[in-house]
């Protein structure tokens, strides 16, 4: 009686799950089949049905000529863009909140918990209400639209988190270790190098995964910042699906957004523990 | 040399001040024990001598040397800590010579150095480990190896064997005092156990709300001390306290319905204080079933209501009542047993060391 | 002097990051909020007007539109991706098999943009070859499922895609949550003769309370930034039936040229995440201290 109760809550806890499983997949699967397939098997098809062939023209079309607006060169130069303005962002970000993280854990003065809160506040701060004063700051300095203007732009608002993530982990090291590493003589730089980096793989990695999906992701900056040769994939996949000459191509459509997708989802599958641990830490931890 | 002299040392956080004013006089060589409760400001002073908090006031030598301004670097001072705050991601050898690492000393040296302290401490099995595969005990000694390492002027110990075992702690109390007649360097030592106190001491500074209480040697201190605070905190079980009437320069108690007097000694101090009521203080050892080779004119004989006995194994301490005030006595486990039957029993109070006390300041009469 | 220089050093290192904060966080709010008292169009002009901004701003309907769908937005985002979220944690903590796969499955959508969100989705709900052609094939041929092109409509198409993207995120965050419940306490109720479902009821979420309120900040947080998701799926259309505050803020400061009006609509969000937020801050920080 209780057994066969108990086998029934299993099946229904199965069946739950691996509904939502499908349902979660279901988009995936659909550009990924719609990316193979020709603009006619896609209109007489619905959008579940398998390929009749793998045809990869749509993925060529994709990254080398399908239109972004202006140009027709597909989305391989702004995959290059967002390398250029991904890479250096999320070096410098890192670092710079690495250091940050060690002084507010380690190194507290007078006011540095003032600063930390209120860098924490700026976390939550939306965007737009920047979005205006940075645009001429940057025309200001010369760095309108170019990567070099986006590189700092993520820089500046990537520091509050990356700050955060270092500045957790540090608070649970205790200070007897800065101490200790004081009286045998170590420095400032000599403690962060020699005792702190060695043991910070861990938040490394979740800070580099984080920023490297926030800015990867980013939309708002790209098509605020960005000029008709520095536009990131993200701000050329909205051209590409938006530019409507000769017809929609959503099979072309389906592949630039796999295109674009792609660098994030495989950071994800290869250190999916630390994505997920980046996210709760940025998102929950005061 | 490792003499260290502090003169008027205060240190404010704010506006709470946590010294007030500590002046130590502590010889090249010596033992000197920090002890007091939690919030005494003992472990605050440590680090005041370490260099790691900044003094707000006074000054502070090592040797001939003012080290005021020097950073801990600087101070040629080690330093054990509570929680051993050994590098995580360094091997036990590399922990050990760290600090000569990074004081440019030459490589062969350093070598030499970590082997001999590896030796000297009984680690050298221990010396490719990393710290998470030691345990608490060999944790301590790669800690204290890391202060070795260095030969410094000054050891400091911030309660180092807080985190042992009470088998263990006991052990490594004698390993750290003979370690200390073997390399003779000055060592401050901060813990809140009066018995670590006591057992490793040369001298203690007893220390209560940022001002030192007592500064002597354990003997002084157990049985001379300077007020009823340190009488109380020095001394395991703690000392008896009773209010007390003075009459005829004698104490008047009243026990198992019986009024006895008890004799003390000095007092003509007593008598100089013109006090009508006193606090009696008399450490528990000094209350005993009668012991006959031991009669002397500060011997009173008297009886004791028992209201519960706690056996300890060498004796057994037996709870009853002075003046309505609850006080121990320490018997013989034979008579402790008899004591737990017959809840009157016959006691010897011996008064030759009891010390007196104020009333309301509690100072020493 | 190298010894004064040794003990600014955490604060030299802060010092940029402090600077950069106070100017390019603090001081362009008081820039965004200065200009949105001021009449300033293609470029800034800083002839101040009082509140004629905001006046002009709520007088506006594609404003209120932008609010109502903000609100339809935040109630039904939360709302949803915290009881499937709650929903899918508690099941997937009922020590089930293949649990680490099922969590990548449902955790997955969040680490693409909502570009490809949107993108994804618009061709899923086109009507004329997505779902709707899908059940029209299986035999329902009167099916209508037009959301995307529907005035009325359009504004759920987006709460379903970001509640595809973002759920996984709330079940990640709640089973962190239950992992951390004492499993004592989950026997101590089982002693105590409670069910499965009071147990959880009674118990556990309870205990979840501050999971619960930083989920609902962190997606309150995500649903009044959102603009990329409008900005792929919808574009904001029909017209500007599915426009959010965000996607009105950027139209209207840099293709419209109306930057004191979007500067306001900027300061209005600000106002909104603030109301959000600074509660939640103050009850995390209280009961920390406490």
């Amino acid at each position: 009686m209780t057994q066969s109760k108990q086998l029934m809550g299993r099946a229904f806890i199965y069946s739950l799950l691996l509904g939502f499983a499908i349902i979660y997949l279901a988009p995936l699967y659909v550009m990924l089949v719609t990316s193979f397939k020709d603009i006619e098997e896609i209109r007489t098809g619905n959008i579940l049905a398998l390929p009749n062939t793998l045809n990869f023209s749509a993925w060529s079309k994709a990254w080398s000529t399908a239109c972004t607006g202006g140009d027709c060169h597909g989305l391989a130069p702004y995959f290059w863009n967002s390398i250029r303005i991904v890479v250096p962002s999320l070096v410098i970000s890192t670092l710079i909140g690495a250091l940050n993280g060690y002084v507010l854990a380690q190194w507290q003065f007078k006011g540095s918990n003032f600063l930390f809160g209120a860098l924490l506040l700026g976390c939550f701060i939306p965007f737009q209400v920047i979005l205006l004063p940075m645009a001429k700051l940057l025309a200001w300095v010369g760095l309108a639209n170019t990567v070099p203007g986006l590189v700092s732009v993520h820089v500046i608002y990537g520091v509050a988190f990356t700050t955060l993530f270092f500045r957790n982990y540090y608070v649970a090291i205790p200070n007897e270790l800065v101490r200790a590493a004081r009286l045998d003589g170590a420095g400032f730089f000599a403690i962060f190098w020699h005792v702190f980096l060695p043991m910070s793989t861990p938040i490394f990695v979740v800070t580099v995964i984080w920023q490297f999906t926030q800015i990867w992701n980013d939309f708002l900056f790209g098509v605020v910042y960005s000029g008709p040769g520095t536009q990131p994939i993200t701000v050329a996949l909205n051209n590409l699906v938006n530019t409507s000459v000769g017809g929609k191509q959503y099979n072309v459509d389906m592949a630039a957004a796999i295109i674009a997708a792609l660098p994030t989802l495989v950071v994800y599958l290869l250190a999916g523990k630390y994505f997920v641990r980046g996210l709760t830490a940025g998102a929950v931890k005061g | 040399m490792g003499a260290i002299n502090i003169q008027n040392l205060t240190k404010s956080y704010a506006d709470t001040q946590v010294l007030k004013g500590i002046n130590l006089d502590i010889n090249n060589g010596e033992f000197l024990i920090l002890v007091g409760p939690s919030g005494c400001g003992k472990s605050t002073l440590m680090n005041c001598i370490a260099g790691l908090e900044e003094i707000t006031s006074g000054d502070l030598f090592i040797g001939d040397d003012n080290v005021t301004e020097l950073s801990p670097a600087e101070r040629d001072i080690a330093m054990v800590f509570q929680s051993y705050a050994l590098y995580p991601t360094m091997s036990v050898a590399r922990n050990i010579s760290f600090g000569l690492e990074m004081r440019k000393y030459p490589k062969h040296e350093i070598e030499a150095t970590v082997q001999e302290v590896a030796k000297l401490l009984q680690i050298e099995h221990l010396l490719n480990r990393k710290p998470s595969q030691l345990s608490g005990g060999q944790r301590q000694r790669v800690a204290m190896g890391r202060a070795l390492a260095r030969s410094p002027r000054v050891f400091l110990f911030d309660e180092p064997l807080s985190n042992l075992d009470a088998k263990l702690r006991v052990e490594m109390r004698t390993e750290i005092k003979k370690l200390h007649k073997r390399l003779g360097t000055t060592i401050v030592y901060v813990t809140h156990d009066q018995v670590e106190a006591m057992t490793l001491a040369d001298r203690i500074a007893v220390m209560k709300d940022g001002v030192v209480q007592q500064f002597s040697s354990p003997y002084e201190i157990y049985n001379d001390p300077a007020n009823r605070f340190v009488a109380d905190f020095m001394g395991s079980p703690s000392m008896n306290f009773v209010d007390c009437v003075v009459f005829n320069d004698k104490l008047v108690i009243e026990s198992a319905g019986q009024r006895d007097e008890l004799p003390i000694p000095n007092s003509e101090a007593l008598q100089a204080s013109g006090l009508e009521n006193v606090i009696l203080g008399l450490r528990p050892e000094m209350i005993t079933e009668p012991k006959p080779y031991k009669e002397s004119t500060y011997i009173t004989h008297m009886q004791l209501a028992v209201q519960v006995t706690e056996p300890t194994g060498p004796d057994t301490l037996a709870f009853g009542e002075w003046n309505q005030q609850e006080i121990q006595a320490r018997l013989s486990p034979e008579i402790g047993v008899q004591a737990e039957n017959h809840s009157t029993i016959d006691i010897q109070v011996d008064t030759s060391k009891a010390v007196l006390f104020h009333p309301k300041s509690g100072e020493r009469i | 002097m190298l010894r004064y220089l040794e003990r600014s050093l955490p604060r030299l290192v802060l010092a940029p990051t402090a600077i950069a904060m106070f100017v390019c966080m603090y001081g362009f709010i008081a820039w965004t909020a200065g200009l949105s008292l001021t009449k300033s169009r293609m470029l800034p002009q800083w002839e101040f007007v009082g509140f004629d901004q905001y006046a002009r701003l709520f007088a506006n309907p594609r404003w209120h539109v932008a609010l109502d769908n903000l609100l339809i937005f935040i109630a039904l985002f939360i709302g949803i991706s915290l009881v499937l979220g709650l929903l899918l944690a508690i099941f997937l903590d009922r020590k089930v098999r293949a649990e680490g796969t099922l969590r990548t499955i449902y955790l997955y959508p969040m680490a693409i943009s909502f570009v490809v969100t949107g993108t994804a989705w618009k061709w899923i709900l086109n009507p004329g070859l997505g779902i709707e052609k899908l059940v029209r094939d299986m035999g329902f041929s009167n099916f209508e499922f037009r959301w995307l092109v529907e005035q009325d409509m359009a504004i759920y198409t987006i709460v379903i895609a970001a509640v595809w993207q973002s759920s996984g995120f709330v079940m990640a965050m709640f089973l962190a949550g239950l992992r951390g419940v004492d499993e004592s306490l989950i026997k101590a109720a089982q002693l105590d003769g409670a069910s499965v479902i009071q147990t959880y009821w009674h118990v556990i979420l309870p205990i979840m309370k501050p999971v619960f309120f930083g989920a609902v900040v962190i997606l309150s947080h995500i649903a009044i930034k959102s603009f990329d998701l409008v900005q792929a799926l919808t574009g904001g259309g029909p017209g500007y039936s599915s426009d959010l505050p965000a996607n009105f803020m950027y139209t209207f400061a840099f293709s419209r040229a109306q930057m004191g009006l979007g500067a306001a609509s900027a300061m209005v969000m600000l106002a909104g995440v603030l109301a959000i937020l600074v509660p939640y801050l103050y009850s995390e920080l209280r009961t920390k201290k406490v």
